[in-house]
């Protein structure tokens, strides 16, 4: 619940409109941003100090409307909802005025203290968009403040508004009316609510509510406590529907949608015939139906080698130092049990550092900047004809694209997918897609010593591994998945300071969850091998090592610890085998490098993996996605080992 | 052509078209709806994908940009208005 002494203000407003930057200027970078509508699936919660005290804030999934569509926007308003807050911020993108006051106007039937942030005002200028800010201000009843979040505009006004909200200032609007017959059928089946019955907030909003939402939780409480309410319910959408001839919502929605017309012709002057900018040309190509293709596959190419030529040397530099490091090491005379600890310690942090960095920073950066530039939705555009082929369509583009860089966030992102069965055949897709771990096991085995093209075409492999498996799962999941309606966000250049923060935050998360599980992976094995457990492990391993994957028996350990982080399965390798990383071809070759490979990055989702889909999804998909996968590899090796 | 209805999928592309109706069910219309497009507005047919990929339409009034696929776009019902206005 909201208490006195530390305030609670939650961001609201449409996908893509500026809130978790906004949230992140005020509270530091803590959640995820990116130019494409439905990044936050989450809430994110901060307390910040400011003013003589501490506030605490929510960053919400953004919503089109109050009236939910996919589980991203039911969260958003079960918050909404269930912890009235005592401050809202509606966050706006003043490029799209008109269409963000329908949202906005929808908050102010709410009747709660409601700031709006007339955001990226930037982007409105650059498209001809002068807006009057006074006048609106005065029309909707409540404090206007412009911002631009990712250059911190108006954050300071923004926070000193919301502080005189929360102390003296009246911010509380008042619902605005709608044309006469239908204010009066709403305003009589508000009055025939009973005054405590506040399932959201006020009556006049309880009753649009049960009106126009298809199923809320309002209905659940209703059906149980006032069942002849419900039977008014009825009767009065009844008679709006006869009065219009349109279903109910939709002439609740076109109230809105006329009021927000008017608000916007009175404060908004659009200049039309301004020149076009260096964006749009961009987007042109972009979106262009021929040339998009190749543009999208040269993006990806490019992301590929950039990160190959940028990581490469950069892991041979980083390696020396190591390589003498463990190699002193080993001439120490410690006593055993140290000396396994050091080796593991040393192989742990020196790996990631040396192996696993080298390759996930750049992929990070580039990662940054296409989703900041906006290309997860025209990716989604392009591919949507090719998602058709596996029973899916573009919408799980993004998720699928976010999975390169981990998978655990993009299972999440397919909260932005409406139907249950896109998201359970999406999720179990995405563990097939090479992430920055696997990325990094592949160029630095495949590229560093069979060559880049051998790692690309490896690349390439994989994704048609996804579509094959996902051609075979649609098969069971026949039932057709509603049609694209997905939303192009402008195209904006990233700006080098929110690519950077983003790329320090991503990495934080890294050495803080990842590292320490690589090192005490490593450590593990060395007590495992100096108290010669590994032996039995291997010797269990051994019909699917050495019978049918042909590889030294050896590296079955390593696949156990796979399990918790793929990168282990690299790191171990060099130490399960007792070798340094350069004398590698020269005990493997260049087949069971392949196969190793290809099983290694494909047997099984990764611990986090694991638990994600088990809590978004169901513990059935789980258990089904390591069943898939430990298949898919196991066949998919056995073929490379025939074939190379 | 003017003033004869169509669906989107047959509309030509770059020119002004008036949605007049969407004839899905409650969902798209509701989608569509909360994405901003209401039967009335003004919109522009401005780009196919290849392989029967969805299609680009921009609100003309709002300048919000959507992808729809096919199916949905037989659902859309425009006309096309005269070039001056
Ligand atoms: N030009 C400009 N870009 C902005 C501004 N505010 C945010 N952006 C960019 O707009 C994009 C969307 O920002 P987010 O903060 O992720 O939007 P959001 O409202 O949290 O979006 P969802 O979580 O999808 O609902 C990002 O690429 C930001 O860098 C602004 O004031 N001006
Ligand atoms: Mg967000």
């Amino acid at each position: 619940m909201a208490s006195p002494d530390r305030p609670l203000i939650v961001f609201v407003g449409q996908p893509n409109s500026g809130k978790s930057t906004l949230f992140n200027a005020i509270s530091g970078y803590r959640a995820q941003t990116a130019n494409f509508p439905g990044t936050t699936v989450t809430h994110t919660h901060s307390e910040v100090y400011v003013g003589g005290q501490i506030i605490r804030i929510v960053d919400l999934p953004g919503t089109y409307s109050l009236n939910p569509a996919d589980p991203a926007e039911k969260a958003a308003l079960a918050h909404l909802f269930q912890e009235p807050p005592d401050l809202i911020i509606n966050v706006i993108d003043a490029s799209l005025l008109g269409r963000s006051l329908e949202l906005t106007l929808e908050l102010l039937e709410m009747e709660q203290p409601l700031v709006v942030a007339l955001n990226m005002i930037d982007l409105a200028e650059k498209k001809g968009i002068k807006i009057n800010r006074e006048k609106l201000e005065n029309l909707l009843g409540i404090p206007v403040i412009a911002t631009v979040a990712n250059r911190g505009w108006g954050i300071k006004e923004l926070i000193s508004c919301s502080l005189d909200c929360l102390k003296k200032r009246d911010c509380r609007p008042k619902a605005p009316s709608w044309t006469g017959d239908v204010e009066k059928h709403i305003q009589s089946l508000a009055e025939s609510i009973p005054e405590d019955f506040h399932c959201v907030h006020n009556r006049r909003f309880t009753a649009i509510k049960l009106i126009e939402a298809g199923e809320t939780f309002c209905h659940e409480i209703l059906k149980e406590i006032r069942p002849e309410l419900m039977q008014r319910v009825e009767v009065v959408r009844n008679q709006l529907e006869l009065l219009r001839h349109l279903p109910a919502f939709e002439i609740l929605a076109a109230e809105r949608h006329h009021l927000a017309l008017k608000l916007f012709e009175s404060v908004a002057k659009v200049e039309r015939g301004k020149r076009i900018g260096l964006e749009e040309k961009i987007d042109s190509i972009l979106m262009h139906p021929v040339l998009g293709y190749p543009g999208l596959i040269l993006i990806f190419s490019l992301f590929f080698f950039l990160i190959f030529l940028i990581g490469n040397p950069l892991e041979g530099i980083l390696l020396r130092p190591w390589s003498w490091l463990t190699a002193w090491i080993q001439q120490q005379s410690w006593p055993s049990f140290f000396l396994a600890f050091m080796d593991g310690l040393i192989q742990g942090i020196g790996g990631g550092l040396a192996i696993v960095l080298p390759y996930f920073l750049p992929l990070l950066f580039l990662m940054s900047f296409l989703e900041d530039l906006g290309y997860l939705s025209r990716a989604a555009f392009l591919l949507d004809a090719l998602m058709h082929r596996i029973g899916l369509h573009g919408k799980s583009v993004p998720s699928f694209i976010l999975g390169f860089g981990c998978n655990v966030p993009a299972i999440m992102s397919t909260r932005i997918l409406e139907s249950p069965r896109d998201r359970f055949l999406t999720s179990l897709l995405i563990p097939f897609i090479p992430c920055s771990a696997r990325t990094a096991i592949i160029l630095a085995i495949i590229a560093f010593f069979l060559g880049p093209w051998w790692a690309m075409g490896f690349y390439f492999f994989q994704l048609i591994i996804v579509a094959l498996v996902g051609n075979l799962l649609s098969l069971f999941l026949k039932e057709p998945s509603p049609g694209l309606i997905l939303e192009i966000p402008s195209l904006k250049i990233p700006s080098l300071k929110t690519v950077f923060s983003k790329v320090i935050w991503q990495l934080r998360s890294f050495v803080q969850f990842a590292w320490p599980i690589i090192i005490a992976g490593s450590i593990g094995l060395s007590f495992l091998q100096l108290a010669r457990a590994d032996i039995w492990i291997n010797w269990a391993l051994s019909p699917l090592i050495k019978g049918v994957l042909g590889l030294p028996i050896n590296l079955g350990i390593t696949l156990i610890f796979g399990f918790l982080r793929k990168e282990l399965s690299l790191l171990m390798m060099l130490q399960a085998l007792g070798i340094e990383y350069h004398s590698l071809p020269e005990v493997l070759t260049r087949s069971q490098l392949v196969v190793f490979t290809a099983f290694v990055s494909l047997f099984i989702p990764c611990l986090s993996t694991f638990v994600i889909i088990w809590r978004e999804i169901s513990r059935r998909a789980a258990l089904l996605s390591i069943l898939l996968n430990i298949s898919v590899a196991t066949f998919v090796a056995f073929l490379l080992r025939l074939i190379i | 052509m003017a003033g004869q209805l169509i669906r989107l999928i047959e509309a030509p592309q770059g020119r002004p078209l008036r949605i007049v109706n969407i004839i899905g069910g409650h969902g798209i219309r509701r989608r569509l709806r909360a994405l901003g497009f209401h039967p009335g507005d003004l919109i522009e047919r401005n780009s196919d994908a290849l392989f029967g990929g969805p299609i680009l339409v921009k609100n003309l009034s709002t300048e919000v940009s959507v992808a729809v696929g096919r199916g949905i776009a037989q659902k859309i019902m425009v006309e096309v208005v005269d070039g001056q206005s």
